[in-house]
């Protein structure tokens, strides 16, 4: 495991080297990020300039939650990108490389790229959770500082675990594109606000047919202590969930890779 | 056993039926059809270590499918495969140590990276010591020229340049087993013969080769056993010098005659033998089937009506046998 992580930890180093060749580049994506989580921000807050709380939910709170999801949508692009170009490298027979090397495939797809208007999103956002702990009124103790972390950790590992699924899907699919992983991560968006506010069906699907409410809304409303707090407790077994599904699918995916030309 | 052997090895890959133009393609939405399409076909095969083997067979014939099944990349449709006691593709990280594997017309470096750094990478990913690593780099500096590329952007590389650094990359770890997929396509003649020599010195140096190529000249110079394949089938396999025994059946004589001669004469003396003249009239070449005429035969034939002046005889060359195989010539 160690190994695996110090290869991932060079490999994305090599990427990162690569991305700063092109320094205008770089500087227009991190700028871009930003600016996303600002646009983010300014929505929010002129929403919130009409009403005084959204379905008992606070501006501060509103900038949490969407603090939050900005935050772990930066990891993405920032640690995950490369599983953004496995479509494409099926579809190429760009894995009969990485086949051939003795380090896990999945690594080696996750580690292949990186993404700087990530970088953004997690200033941004990050920015954003400062400001909604320190305004929301949440009194600390030490279990809710432990919770809170662990639950951050979980909600990204939901997202980064939903990402390299709808990615993996391109080993059935075989096109270039990983239409199927930016359908699942778009629609992701919408759990940037209380699900509260969306109708029973959606908020049905976004809880057991893709577990997109655990990515920001239930840990935030366990850090609340909103209604129905209890399950964000449930935050952790689904990443542990998803995780084993995201494994589960790559492998049975590589199986049926079947390269390019013969 | 031997290191690398293949029991009814088979590659069977669905392809969509469908019409040509949109129309086709939208039919096949709603009604999906698919062919199987065999690209490799019960494959047996052994290779003991140390062994330099040619894979050859035209376009097509299923070399590079081969290779992939041989190397864990593909999943076998039905029989199996043991490289060094191992399954490549359950024991794919295992076996993925033992091996070195080149596709001539892929690059596994970094895009954008220095080559430098892409070898570093797979230094990390090999667990190769600092002090074998520098090591591995001398030597391949001194046979490659890898030191001069080190420092160059990989998307930078010219083909020749590339094909150098991919190979000092497949070979890196000093793998026992090295399969190599086209490794001289599209070089040039000084590259070529690079490469080549290398090749050489890694046979000499007891590594197992395997390689896939289109260039005879590869295989004359690096190799002593060749297999030919074809539509997915072995169909033959043995040494070098075997292939052009079985197989090369003419044979060609350059003859200087001591003087102008009716090419109708000898040919009442030779029948069924093609005689061509060459560029000046005393210049004659007679090309025969050697199982029906040896070349004694046809001198003394000749000389019953002419003097000879200089004689020389072609080497049955492999390019006519392979050639014949490509058009389906050869008898299965």
């Amino acid at each position: 495991m160690r190994r695996v992580l110090r290869i991932y930890r060079r490999s994305l180093g090599a990427h990162l080297r690569a991305v700063l060749e092109y320094e205008a580049d770089f500087w227009i994506l991190v700028v871009a990020g930003l600016l996303f989580q600002v646009l983010n921000l300014v929505f929010l807050s002129a929403v919130f300039a009409h009403v005084p709380a959204l379905n008992g939910w606070s501006y501060p709170e509103a900038v949490l939650l969407a603090g939050t999801f900005g935050f772990i949508n930066g990891l993405g692009p920032l640690f995950f990108e490369g599983t953004w170009r496995l479509a494409r490298r099926i579809n190429h027979g760009e894995l009969d490389y990485p086949l051939v090397r003795p380090v896990n495939v999945p690594v080696q797809v996750i580690s292949g790229g990186i993404g700087m208007h990530g970088f953004g999103d997690v200033v941004g956002g990050g920015a954003m959770i400062g400001w909604g702990l320190a305004n929301a009124g949440i009194e600390w103790t030490p279990v809710k500082i432990v919770g809170g972390l662990v639950m951050l950790v979980s909600s990204a590992t939901i997202l980064l675990s939903l990402i390299v699924i709808g990615n993996a899907v391109s080993f059935w699919v075989g096109g270039p594109h990983p239409v199927f992983a930016m359908t699942l991560i778009r629609t992701a968006d919408m759990a940037k606000y209380p699900i509260t506010i969306y109708g029973v069906a959606v908020r049905a699907a976004f809880t057991v047919l893709v577990p997109y409410a655990f990515i920001s809304f239930f840990p935030a409303t366990w850090v609340l202590d909103k209604e129905h707090s209890w399950i964000g407790l449930l935050t952790p077994l689904m990443a542990a969930y998803c995780v084993w599904l995201a494994r589960t699918v790559f492998r049975a995916g590589l199986r049926r890779y079947d390269s390019a030309g013969h | 056993m031997s290191l690398v052997e293949a029991r009814g090895l088979t590659k069977i890959f669905r392809r969509p039926e469908k019409d040509p133009g949109l129309r086709g393609a939208l039919k096949h939405l709603v009604q999906r059809r698919f062919k199987d399409f065999r690209a490799v076909d019960g494959i047996d095969l052994s290779i003991e270590a140390g062994e330099s083997v040619a894979y050859v067979g035209p376009n097509g014939a299923g070399k590079s499918t081969t290779i992939k099944l041989l190397t864990g990349i593909l999943v076998p449709t039905a029989g199996t495969v043991s490289v060094a006691g191992l399954n490549p593709n359950a024991d794919r990280v295992a076996n993925a140590r033992n091996i070195g594997v080149l596709f001539g017309q892929r690059t596994q470096l970094w895009w954008d990276l220095p080559v430098r750094e892409s070898l570093d990478l797979l230094r990390d990913m090999y667990d190769l010591s600092p002090a074998f690593y520098k090591q591995r780099l001398e030597r391949l500096d001194a046979v490659l020229g890898l030191g001069e590329l080190l420092p160059v952007m990989s998307r930078k590389l010219s083909l020749g340049q590339r094909m150098r650094a991919d190979l000092a990359a497949a070979l890196l770890h000093q793998p026992k087993i090295v399969y190599l997929d086209e490794p001289t396509i599209g070089l040039d003649i000084a590259v070529k013969d690079r490469v080549r020599e290398f090749l050489r010195e890694l046979r000499a140096d007891g590594t197992t080769l395997m390689l896939t190529t289109h260039d005879l000249g590869d295989i004359e110079d690096v190799c002593e056993r060749i297999v030919i394949i074809d539509e997915g089938r072995k169909i033959f396999d043995g040494p070098l010098a075997e292939m052009k025994d079985r197989f090369a059946r003419v044979r060609r004589m350059h003859l200087q005659l001591a003087e102008v001669t009716p090419l109708e004469k000898l040919a009442e003396r030779l029948p069924e033998v093609e005689i061509v003249g060459g560029e000046s009239p005393t210049e004659v070449t007679i090309t025969f089937d050697r199982f029906r005429y040896t070349a004694g035969l046809v001198i003394a034939a000749v000389l019953d009506v002419v003097e000879v002046g200089e004689l020389h005889l072609d080497e049955p060359a492999i390019e006519d046998v392979v050639r014949k195989v490509y058009a389906g010539e050869l008898l299965r």
